[in-house]
Parts: structure tokens; sequence; C-alpha cells
């Protein structure tokens, strides 16, 4: 009741916010503006995962990419003293960028609804909520296999308790101690799930961006000719 | 009178405004604290600066009694009147005594009113704002440098929990899961407000600081989180009210003298423990912009780096900003290192058993003198240490710092690995 309208009412205003401000990074001529929206959104973004009860993933989107990413695109901006861009209007370019755009809203829309249960609630973020919980907590259920967990759920995902994650977390906990559990610890259940489940993504990922890092450093470093 | 009663159970029984409750309330108390310890650590940095350089400090102002002589007292010096009224003479050596500690004047409290002072004088300042900064973001930077901080300190804990009646109240004011991460993430945050400070104000020194300042928060951030990463696989927790009830039970991090914190294990871990240490103490000197590390404010190089076109309380965000970082670092080590409010050698668990009020009180007061003492720290090392160059500043925090930290996360493994 409390919690879950209280969800409600901050998702629709975050949402809002968060849609605003990418519009205003994509509006204002000022590229300085437009890294401050940037920022703002980032913000709002990270705020939407504190109301799901993602601290950590909320934490982190504040970390890398509000905190330092986005200060080192300020940074470039402001040491480059870029003044107001004028925009040529191309219309190719419009026209692909929305493409692209509305490609990467259809699969997040499509994902999101796929979801069971996620037109039973008329805050999406609820579902999402339970379903985050759920896509951590069941470690080889992915969204592929998301029709089988709602086959056993009747429908509607089980909402994610403290009490299922510290039963989840150690499996000899007693039920009284797990009926105590008022938090849900979700470093430990994101850590579990990208270390287990996706390790191999996880390590491609990386050397990925290893990769990038020894790229940086070669375009950087000066060769002598002599 | 019952009706109140019963009103007030009502109240607290209900979960929500309980909970509501005993947040607000902390929330002032914490709020209080900082401001309170932002403005006594400007006295602490006067006060020891004097000391170390062998000069007074502010140790004048005190309540001036020329405050009685306006509302009330006739008589021109309030002594004499009250020499009078006990019957001693003025050429007594009382009176002398009296004369010489300028009782004459005001009641002496070691000039801890100083500070109070140049607050009112900083209100009182002409404000000027040139013509040609921008002016949004020039007044929005003051805001985003001093927010930060006081937002941050909402997950240190300043006392252990209380179990009353319409529930338990654990003393810090926002209980979360990921307490360091938090800390780091929100006065990262800071770094827009000197950036946007440095390049709103168009003009060179200023930027030149502005610059300076991300550069080197952002580096230092880097170690400052890989180097506490040996403590959290200790401690396999990143709540800070769980991390510190573990210091309580176990020995604080850098003192493990009592309960199950003597094994070889533990004595092994205080070589990663103590090169953490180093370095994280080594990082928040650096984030909080203080000598030697106070790279975008050296007046040598940049006149005041990126608050030199700030004047009147805009300048006092900035300074109050800085302040506040270097108490929420005090108290971040502190509460990582030192045992945050534990009284330690087992003294919190007998406290807690005799009574939990009792315990928390002086729960809280250990963790305001080991603040205290930190500040003070952080003070000595200000007034000894020369101030760096720029590229040792960046030196030191991309080629020794962030290789130490990752090689003491592998040591810190493998220790906790192979010797049990």
């Amino acid at each position: 009741m409390f919690e879950s309208s209280l969800c409600q009412i901050l998702f629709y205003v975050l949402a809002a916010v968060a849609v605003l401000c990418a519009i205003g990074v994509v509006a204002y001529r000022n590229p300085v503006n437009s890294a401050m929206c940037m920022a703002m959104s980032f913000a709002m973004v990270a705020a939407i995962f504190f109301g799901m009860g993602a601290q950590f993933l909320g934490i982190v989107q504040l970390i890398v990419y509000a905190g330092a990413i986005l200060v080192l695109f300020l940074f470039v901006v402001m040491m480059l003293d870029i003044h107001d861009e004028r925009s040529s209007s191309n219309y190719v370019h419009a026209a692909m960028g929305v493409l692209i755009a509305g490609f990467f809203a259809g699969l997040v829309i499509n994902v999101s609804l796929g979801l069971p249960g996620a037109t039973d609630n008329p805050c999406p973020a609820k579902t999402l909520c339970s379903s985050f919980g759920e896509l951590l907590i069941g470690d080889a259920r992915t969204v592929s296999e998301a029709p089988a967990a709602a086959a056993r759920y009747g429908g509607a995902l089980p909402e994610l308790s403290a009490a299922a994650a510290a039963r989840l977390e150690n499996p000899a906990i007693s039920e009284a101690d797990a009926a105590r559990a008022t938090s849900i610890s979700d470093v430990k259940l994101l850590g579990k799930c990208l270390y287990t489940h996706y390790n191999i993504a996880f390590v491609i990922l990386s050397f990925a961006l290893l990769s990038g890092t020894v790229g940086a450093v070669a375009l950087a470093r000066k060769i002598r000719k002599d | 009178m019952d009706a109140i009663i019963n009103w007030y159970n009502d109240l607290m029984s209900n979960e929500i405004w309980f909970y509501l409750i005993h947040t607000l309330l902390k929330l002032v108390l914490m709020f209080a604290v900082i401001l309170a310890f932002v403005v006594l650590s400007v006295w602490i940095e006067r006060r020891v600066a004097g000391w170390i350089q062998d000069r007074p400090g502010p140790n004048r102002a005190g309540l001036p009694l020329f405050l009685l002589e306006r509302f009330g007292s006739k008589e021109k010096q309030p002594l004499k009147n009250w020499l009078h009224f006990f019957g001693i003479p003025e050429t007594c050596w009382i009176a002398k005594l009296c004369t010489w500690l300028r009782l004459d004047r005001e009641i002496p409290c070691w000039g801890l009113i100083q500070p109070c002072l140049d607050g009112g004088k900083l209100f009182l300042k002409q404000e000027t704002t040139p013509s040609y900064v921008r002016k949004f973001y020039f007044i929005l930077a003051p805001m985003l440098v001093l927010g930060p901080p006081l937002v941050a300190a909402a997950v240190v804990p300043f006392a252990s929990e209380v179990n009353t009646c319409y529930g338990n109240i654990s003393m810090c004011v926002a209980n979360l899961d990921i307490g360091p991460l938090w800390i780091f993430a929100i006065s990262g945050l800071s770094v827009y407000g000197l950036t946007l400070a440095g390049w709103s104000s168009n003009s060179k020194f200023p930027f030149l600081g502005g610059l300076r300042a991300t550069a080197q928060l952002i580096s230092y951030e880097v170690s400052m989180g890989l180097s506490i990463i040996p403590l959290l696989m200790m401690f396999g927790t990143l709540n800070l009210q769980q991390i510190v009830q573990f210091q309580a039970d176990n020995g604080w991090t850098l003192l493990p003298l009592w309960g199950e914190g003597l094994g070889w294990q533990r004595w092994a871990m205080m070589l990663p423990l103590g090169i953490s240490f180093i370095i994280f103490v080594t990082c928040v000197f650096a984030e909080a912009n203080r000598t030697p590390f106070d790279m975008a404010e050296c007046e040598t190089d940049l006149v005041a780096g990126y608050h030199a076109e700030y004047s009147s309380m805009k300048f006092a965000s900035f300074f109050m900003g800085e302040y506040a970082a270097m108490v929420i670092g005090s108290a971040v080590v502190v509460t990582l290192f030192l045992g945050g409010w534990s009284i330690g050698f087992g003294a919190d668990a007998a406290l807690a058993a005799y009574s939990e009020w009792l315990a928390v009180l002086c729960q809280f007061c250990m963790f305001v003198v080991k603040l205290l003492a930190f500040i003070f720290f952080f003070v000595w090392v200000r007034w000894t240490l020369p101030r760096f160059r720029w590229d040792q500043v960046m030196k030191l925090g991309w080629l020794y710092f962030l290789e130490i930290t990752v090689a003491n996360i592998f040591l810190a493994a493998a220790i906790m690995y192979f010797i049990k």
C-alpha cells in the first residue's frame, strides 16, 4: 500500500524528468547545457533504480556514468571551448537516428511487456521491480524462460521478499531468521549472477574494455622518431 | 494527559509514522552535528596552525560584554560592578588577574566565537557577480559543492541500535546496504561544482583551477575505491552499521586486540589493511582538496583557483563545502578503520546489556572524540607537509597508488585463502 503507491508516483515523476532531460540533451545548442541535462537524466535513472530496491545498480549508475564518464565529457567540452552548435538539418541523419532509437526503444518495451504479469499492474515499474528480483534470484532463469516461470506462479511473478532472498542466500537459515531479514542485499545477488550465470559474457566484456584502454594508451603515446 | 499519551502511543505504533519521526530526528541531529563540526574544524585548523607556527592563533574572541552594557547595565564596566558587589578592592591581585584575563571586556572561551564572527562577516560582505560570468552555472556551482558532503553523511552510523517498545532504531539516518559506495558516489558529485565554477567564471585562473580539481578528484577516486576492497573482503558486507558492529565484536580494523580478532590470519591481514589505510587516508586528503594536495587553489600558481571570482556567501559555500568534505572524510576513515562508534575491548556489549540508551550515548561521545582526533590529524598534516607539484600529484595517483591498491587486493585474497 504505502510503498507500492509511493513507488508508482515516484516512478512516473522521475521517469518524466529523465525523459525531459534526455530531450534537453538533444535540444540544447550549448554543449555544456546538454552535458548537464545528461547528468540529470542519469541521476533520475539512478533514482528509479533506488525506487525498485536495486540500490547497487543505482549507485553504480551514479559512480560510473554521472561521477566519472560525464565529468570527462564536460572536461573535454570545456577544454575545447566549443560554442553553440550550428546544426545542419540533414534529414537522412535525422531519419537514421530515429530508426536506431526506435529500434532500441521497441526492444526494451517488448522485453518489459513480454514479462509475465506485465499488464496486470497499472505501473510497469512494479512489475519490473519484481521481475528484476526474479531474474537475479532464479540464477538459471532468463527473460527467454520467463513464460516457464510465469506458469509456475500462475501468470504473475511472485513479489521479491527479503525473507526469500535470505533463504536463497543461505539455504540452511531458520524460518524465524529469514522472517527477520529486512533488506535484500542486491550486491550479493548481482555478484552471484554475474560471476556464475553470465561469467563468459562478463570476461569477454572486460577484455573489450582492456583492449580499449590499451588502444587509448597507444594512441596517446608520443613515438619519438630519433 | 492520558489523551496525549494515548495519541503518542497510537502515533508511534504506526510503522510509517514511527519511521518518519525517528528518521527526521536523526536527520536533524546529524545535520546539526556536521554543521557544528564544520564551524569547529575551522577553529581547530586556525588554532593548530598557530600552535605549529609558534603564534597564538584566534584566541581572543569571546562573548563580548558590551552587549551587557547595551541591554540594561548602566555601569560602563560590568567587572567593576561585580568587584564592588563582592567587596573586592580594584587594586587587589584578583582584580588584576581578572583584567589580565580580559574579563573586563568579555567572557573568554578560547576564541571559539571567532568562526561565528567570520560567518557573520561573510554574510555582511558586499556580493559582486562579475558581468562576464555565465550566470546560471555561476550560481549553481557553490550549491553543488556544499550539498553533496551533507547528503553523503546520511549513511555514517554514529551509534549502535536501540530496541524500543515501538520498534528497532538504528542510529544512522539511512541504513543502506551500500554504505561506502553511497559516500563515494555522492561526494564524487561535488566534482561538478568545481568544474562548473571554473568554467562559468570565464577567466583564466579559475578555469585552470577547475580543470586541476576535476582531474585530481577523478584520479584519486579510483585508488580510493580500490583501496578499501581488502577491508570489504574481511567484513563481507557493505552495510556501514554492520561493518562497525563487526569491528566492535572482533576488534577495530587497525587494532584487533579483543574478540575473535587474534588469529594468525587477522595478524597477517594487518599488512594489506595497513597499506589500505595509508592509501585511503592520502586519497581522502586529495579528495578534500587540501594541502599538500591543494593544486586547484594554490595561490602561487592560480591566485585562488576555481573560486577566485566568488565573493561573500558564495565563497563561503566553497569554504564550508571543503570543510564539510574534510569532516565526512574523517568520519569515513574513523568508521572503516578506527572502529566507528565502537568503544572497544568488549565495552559495547557490556554497556548495552546494562542500558541500551546509555550505550548509545557513550558510543556517540566516542565517535565524536575519534572524529575530533582525526580532524586534528588532518590539520596537522596540512601544516606540516609542503605542497606537491602538479605532475607529482598525478604521478602519485596513477603510477603508484593504482598499482599498489590492485596488488594489495591480491595480497589480501592470498592471505585469506592460504593462512587459516
